[in-house]
């Protein structure tokens, strides 16, 4: 006898983010990617519509990575000193949709860069490669409300992803997003109503809910996955319910959290399978942009997605 | 041991004590009152004295700044004495004892029944038609038929044999101390006397016999013991006229600004008698004061009733509160016996009686029993809620048929306390703000229209809401833009309410964000424990019909602005009531009816205690409740910023 699925019916719909623009649009990538869009849990095709499969963005950085394992470091080799020619091999070798820059070099501990340089680097990648970006600052608040608004101002058009927006600092990266035309990431601590209320603080300066992308920040397997798996499922359920202040599509800095483990340094294989779990793992609950590191667990997740759509 | 004296300024207070005792512990046991919300933990930087001269030593901590060092400013509770000391309390370290006047009461706590916009007009009038006048104590003038060889009963038959004629008593008592007097008392009054009669459990008690009549003299005192604020009024028990209203702070707030803190402090040497004394202390202050104004005689005065949460209660019986902070939660006793005033250190008539209105459990006192019993919430066919919004928040859900209560710490915020320019609602306290969207300017008003002096409870509520409205603060409750009224301090970003020219305080009157986030946390406990109680009982909040808004405002509350800010739910504003202080008008009527007090007998048995940390929804609730409204807008479809 054949079992019936019981399907749920979803009200909610999740925003579509569109990452870059091309000519018409006003920007001059040569492609643009859209997340988000669904009205089903992930991968629950007979629930509803799911027009965008999960993208991954591969994470590079504008200063020689310092503390990234020697496992994760030979996958690039000695392009790692020259992030042009290491967003070049993303792009052309590993074929990378998008790509996620890291303004790690303007971190005063690591190298301090000043907002004009901090542009113009911005600058400069924007001629080298054509695939969209998505541009984090380096995590040090005050530095990032100085070197943000450069790179936003200098990318205007290009309808980048910039973050991240934290509850205790977004006003000043909300009103750059908002004057260059980009989109903006919204960072809470795995915490669901903190990752709701910065939504809404942030669509009261103006920026709609449609420009967020949420980081609900996670945490790798054995290390929080289970948490950031729950948050992830929680957010999207209601979003799906109904509730507009959480319908935004995820992004997750999978590379990050996975490389960071203690078991991805044992050696490369290691490193790739916890980072290829980590990122499957997410996917079921609803990421819809990963950042990831090692090229070949970009592959193997590619594969999986790709598993589940070409159906 | 080695033993220092140590000099408080501008008190001038000598101690002695022995080395190494912190200078907070020799103020405490100086009786000089200094600030310390966390009682001598040494984190709530609140006790910083200024040291004269002598010999210190004391614990590194981030409450004292370079400056403040440079300038002999030293931390109370950490700072252990070496030599004789003379110490300075500055202004900001003090406790303020002040009182209220009379007519500031009156408007404050004369609020029973009147809807939000009427308070000001609306007089206090105790609800007459709901209970027989039957007062706590009774005085009944006697003419005794004179013993002969033909009715040779003794004096005490006599005296009750008179009484029967009045009331078919069934058990009548009389000390040993009234009967040893009663032979000669009798003869000398030529057989005339007034008997003062106190309702004592089951029995009615000769509390006093006097001679000649007066009976036109019976007073009495009904008292809220708050964990922060204590009120108290003086009564006339024949008339049932309220002849005084005061209040202040609980002097016990230097042992710790919780109920939690204080219940550790008891457990430490003397502290438990330290704790007593404070809370007898603030309230034979309120009495004398209260006597003297009116000249009344303190010995007529027989009789108090005293409403308090069930700590505040245990702590003025010197009874041991340990229990209440541990699991499960039990206090040593709900209801108490009737006592005599003076073995609980009260001072009216030594003979006079003390009645401690019952409560329902160690979180849920008999403050809102009688809460319950004044708002009448027992006696409707419909849902009402009543909230409670004080130091320790409560909430009671029913009708005539059930009555759910739970407890929610809000902290002291809603009454003045813990905050910077917070202070009670007594004159000069701003209870009004509304702020210019374009410029920022900031108009107010303050209580008896005096120069401000500090911000009220009621005054923090509407600033919040003005605050959101002119889009000052973001719906987290940070400052967002910039201004002159803007400034950053060391530690957090404040916004200038009134400058210190235009006012009576020491300092700007301001509002900071660390204040911000601190009121946030009260309105969150408050709305999150009523939004979890409508919910655990399988119901919505539409489908309550009234809401009592209870707690020591000013002369009012501003119900929009509550609603603004997610303190009160969003539902038609016609059916919230603002009543003051409930907890002082229930002990009020039991103090004047002997039905009242059965009635709260009956109250506090009936009320189901439910306890929200056993409910795996509540941190979650509150979380959500932790943003101006709330996280969920839905919960707010009326209000727009």
């Amino acid at each position: 006898m054949e079992t019936q699925l019981v399907l749920e019916k979803w009200i909610g719909v999740i925003s579509t983010v569109t990452i870059g623009a091309n000519k018409e649009e006003g920007g001059s990538r040569a492609n643009t990617v859209k997340i988000g869009g669904q009205s089903s849990l992930p991968l629950l095709f007979k629930e509803g519509n799911i027009p965008n499969r999960p993208v991954i963005a591969f994470e590079i950085w504008d200063t020689p990575p310092l503390d990234w394992p020697e496992e994760l470091n030979s996958a690039y080799g000695k392009v790692l000193n020259d992030p042009f020619a290491w967003a070049d091999k993303c792009v052309n070798e590993f074929k990378a949709q998008l790509l996620c820059v890291r303004m790690q070099g303007t971190h005063p501990d690591f190298g301090n860069k000043n907002p004009q340089e901090a542009a113009k680097f911005i600058s400069m990648l924007l001629n080298k490669v054509k695939v969209p970006l998505v541009i984090i600052g380096s995590g040090d608040d005050a530095k990032d409300n100085l070197i943000m608004p450069a790179c936003s101002e200098v990318a205007k058009g290009e309808r980048c992803l910039i973050g991240c927006a934290v509850q205790d600092n977004y006003k000043t990266l909300v009103a750059s997003v908002l004057a260059d035309g980009h989109n903006i990431i919204a960072e809470s601590p795995i915490d669901i109503n903190i990752a709701k209320q910065l939504n809404i603080l942030i669509s009261d300066m103006g920026l709609s809910l449609e420009r967020i992308v949420i980081n609900s920040t996670i945490g790798a397997l054995g290390y929080g996955l289970e948490y950031a798996y729950s948050i992830l499922e929680r957010a999207r359920l209601a979003a799906l319910s109904g509730d507009k202040t959480l319908a935004s599509p995820f992004i997750c800095f999978v590379g990050q959290e996975a490389w960071r483990a203690k078991e991805a340094k044992v050696d490369a294989h290691h490193g790739i399978i916890w980072e290829t779990i980590t990122a499957t793992s997410l996917i079921q609950s609803g990421a819809d942009l990963l950042v990831m590191r090692h090229p070949v667990a970009v592959e193997k997740v590619t594969k999986y997605i790709n598993a589940f759509f070409d159906k | 041991m080695q033993k220092f004296k140590v000099t408080f300024f501008p008190d001038n207070k000598s101690i002695v004590v022995e080395k190494d005792k912190t200078i907070l512990s020799a103020a405490i046991s100086a009786g000089v009152y200094v600030n310390s919300t966390c009682a001598g933990d040494g984190v709530c930087g609140r006790c910083k004295v200024i040291l004269k001269s002598g010999k210190v030593s004391t614990q590194p901590n981030g409450m004292i700044s370079a400056e403040e060092k440079k300038n002999n400013i030293y931390l109370g509770c950490l700072t252990n004495i070496h030599s004789d000391l003379e110490v300075e309390i500055p202004v900001s370290s003090r406790l303020n004892f002040d009182k209220l006047t009379p007519e500031e009461l009156e408007e404050r706590l004369g609020s029973l029944y009147s809807k939000v916009e009427d308070i000001q007009q609306v007089k206090a009038e105790f609800d007459d038609g709901l209970f027989k006048h039957s007062p706590f104590a009774t005085k009944l003038y006697l003419e005794l038929s004179q013993p002969t060889l033909n009715d040779s009963v003794s004096d005490l038959e006599r005296l009750y044999r008179a009484l029967r004629r009045f009331e078919e008593f069934p058990v009548i008592q009389t000390g040993l101390f009234n009967i040893r007097q009663l032979g000669e008392l009798l003869r000398d009054s030529e057989w005339k006397v007034t008997v003062t009669l106190g309702k004592r459990n089951d029995t009615v008690e000769i509390v006093l016999i006097e001679s000649a009549d007066t009976t036109d003299k019976n007073f009495g005192f009904c008292f809220d013991i708050g964990t922060t604020t204590i009120s108290g009024q003086l009564i006339d028990l024949n008339s049932k006229k309220i002849l005084g209203t005061k209040a202040t702070y609980n002097q016990q707030a230097t042992f710790g600004s919780d109920v939690i803190t204080r219940i550790v402090y008891a457990g430490q040497a003397d502290g438990l008698e330290k704790l007593h004394e404070a809370v007898c202390n603030t309230m034979n202050q309120i009495i004398r004061e209260l006597v003297l104004e009116n000249n009344v005689d303190l010995n007529d005065a027989n009789c108090i009733v005293c409403s308090g949460n069930t700590t505040m209660i245990h702590l003025l019986l010197s009874v041991d509160p340990v229990h209440i902070r541990k699991e499960p939660y039990v206090p040593t006793a709900n209801f108490l016996p009737v006592l005599r005033a003076a073995e609980a250190g009260i001072k009216i008539n030594p003979r006079g009686l003390l009645s401690c209105v019952p409560g329902v459990s160690s979180y849920v006192g008999g403050d809102t029993t009688a809460g319950v019993l004044s708002s009448a919430i027992y006696k409707k066919d419909k849902l009402s809620i009543l909230i409670d919004i004080g130091t320790n928040g409560e909430i009671v859900l029913g009708n005539k048929d059930f009555l759910v209560a739970c407890a929610a710490s809000a902290g002291p915020a809603f009454e003045g306390s813990g905050v910077t320019s917070g202070m009670r609602a007594s004159s000069g306290a701003i209870q009004k703000v509304s702020i210019n969207k374009d410029d920022f300017s900031v108009k107010y008003s303050t209580i008896a229209d005096k120069k401000p002096r500090g911000i009220c409870g009621s005054g923090y509520i509407d600033l919040l809401g003005a605050l959101l409205e002119a889009g000052i603060i973001d719906k987290s409750g940070k400052i967002k833009v910039e201004d002159k009224r803007i400034r950053q301090t060391e530690t957090s970003k404040e916004f200038v309410v009134c400058f210190k020219e235009d006012s009576d305080a020491a300092a700007d009157i301001v509002i900071s964000e660390a204040d911000i986030e601190n009121l946030k946390r009260s309105k969150g406990a408050i709305y999150s424990a009523t939004a979890i109680l409508v919910k655990h009982l399988g119901l919505e909040f539409s489908s309550i019909s009234e809401i009592f808004i209870a707690g020591g405002f000013g002369t009012y509350l501003d119900i929009e602005k509550s609603i603004k800010i997610g303190l009160l739910p969003d539902l038609e504003r016609s059916k919230f009531s603002f009543i003051g202080n409930s907890a002082l008008a229930g002990a009020r009527q039991i103090l004047l009816s002997n039905q009242a007090m059965v009635m709260a007998n009956i109250l506090a048995s009936k009320i189901t205690y439910f306890e929200l940390s056993v409910d795996p929804g509540y941190m979650d609730e509150y979380s959500q409740a932790l943003f101006f409204p709330h996280t969920d807008l839905a919960k707010f479809p009326s209000v727009k910023f």
